[in-house]
């Protein structure tokens, strides 16, 4: 049987990619020193498949024909179509079989994802793992969460997303490792009259909402405030997916900082699975 | 929130390969695609931020200000000014 074996969150600002050789040395020392510890928490775990759950940046996507969850279930994925991440290495392996297991698993559980048998991963899944220094990347199955477009999954939902995929996991016959990394957040605001706000109290609160772990407190706290914290805050859905698939218990906070260089309140965490 | 279809459809178009140097290049040969209203049409060629932002999802206003050639000091400075004025419309 398949079992989880670890759950992480990382921020994925385009800065770090795009104005890399701009950022102040302090600066890209400690993004380099969050995304090593997180890259040693994860490759500890030996994964050999990585759900990676991140926003579509209008890559795949558009209001055209919008998905709220869009599993991708391509036995390889493209690689990153903005120029600032030319380098990344492609096509990235995925995991056809068990990305397929996740979408039935769903459907059963009266879940309707889209799916999607080829994606581009833009730099919202590429960054985190452009930087974590893996040796080797893990099979991955991307899952793209609308957080960028309302009406977005509510926070209720995305509770529910994280039990399903913990469900499919316990349930898939190959005996293989998996590991959830949420990618995105923490609060920042984009395009909009307050782009490069970072609400460093409202950080503070969801990350200690994410240690006491509770569902009702983490929701309540999301459904009041997130959408003042910036448009980008959105993505914090993501790491309550990964929070929900780890049961919601055992967060711990690698590093927070807030980062105007690179507009976002970046933030890095595992949990305890 | 995008609430106008086709200056949500230019935005987005502008990401494909080239899409964004043949828009600085010539600007008017691409918006002729688009059945753009007349106010929207005017507010592109202002380089009007107010009037566009509630137009368009907030990170295709972003990346259609720097396919368009703004840099980001401005069009943060730009949305700033936002703050400080009566909403538009």
């Amino acid at each position: 049987m398949a079992e989880l074996v670890g759950a992480f969150a990382a921020s994925h600002a385009p800065l770090i990619a795009r104005d890399w050789a701009k950022l102040p040395a302090a600066s890209r020392e400690i993004i380099t020193a969050d995304f090593a510890e997180l890259g040693r928490r994860l490759a500890a775990t030996r994964p050999d498949v990585l759900i990676e759950l991140a926003p579509d940046h209008w890559t795949n996507f558009f209001i055209d024909n919008l998905p709220s969850i869009c599993i991708g279930v391509g036995a390889s994925h493209d690689g990153p179509p903005e120029p600032f991440m030319k380098d990344f290495p492609r096509p990235i392996a995925g995991d056809a079989a068990f990305a397929q297991h996740i979408a039935k698993t769903a459907f059963e559980e009266d879940f309707e994802p889209s799916i999607s048998h080829h994606m581009a991963l833009d730099h919202g899944f590429c960054i985190p793992l452009s930087k974590l220094g893996l040796p080797r990347l893990p099979r991955l199955v991307p899952i793209v969460v609308n957080n960028l477009e309302p009406p977005m999954p509510s926070i209720r939902r995305c509770f529910a997303w994280g039990r399903l995929l913990a469900k499919a996991i316990a349930t898939y016959p190959d005996n293989i490792r998996v590991a959830i990394l949420g990618s995105g957040g923490l609060s920042h605001s984009i395009g909009e009259p307050t782009m490069g706000a970072i609400d460093e109290a409202f950080d503070r609160d969801c990350i200690k909402a994410f240690q006491d772990g509770a569902e009702g407190p983490l929701t309540r706290l999301l459904d009041d405030r997130m959408e003042a914290a910036g448009n980008g805050t959105h993505e914090v859905r993501n790491w309550v997916i990964a929070h929900s698939a780890a049961g919601n218990r055992g967060f711990d906070l690698i590093d927070y900082r807030v980062m105007p260089e690179v507009y976002v309140g970046c933030g890095w965490a595992s949990w305890r699975v | 929130m995008a609430t106008d279809y086709w200056f949500s459809k230019l935005c987005y178009d502008l990401q494909r390969p080239g899409a964004g140097a043949e828009y600085r290049a010539d600007r008017e040969k691409v918006l002729a695609r688009y059945p753009l209203a007349p106010e929207v049409l005017a507010a592109i060629r202002a380089d009007d931020v107010a009037t566009l932002a509630p137009l368009v999802n907030a990170y295709l206003l972003r990346f259609y200000f720097g396919a368009a050639g703004m840099n980001d000091e401005t069009f943060v400075a730009k949305l700033h000014a936002m703050q400080k004025e009566p909403a538009h419309g």
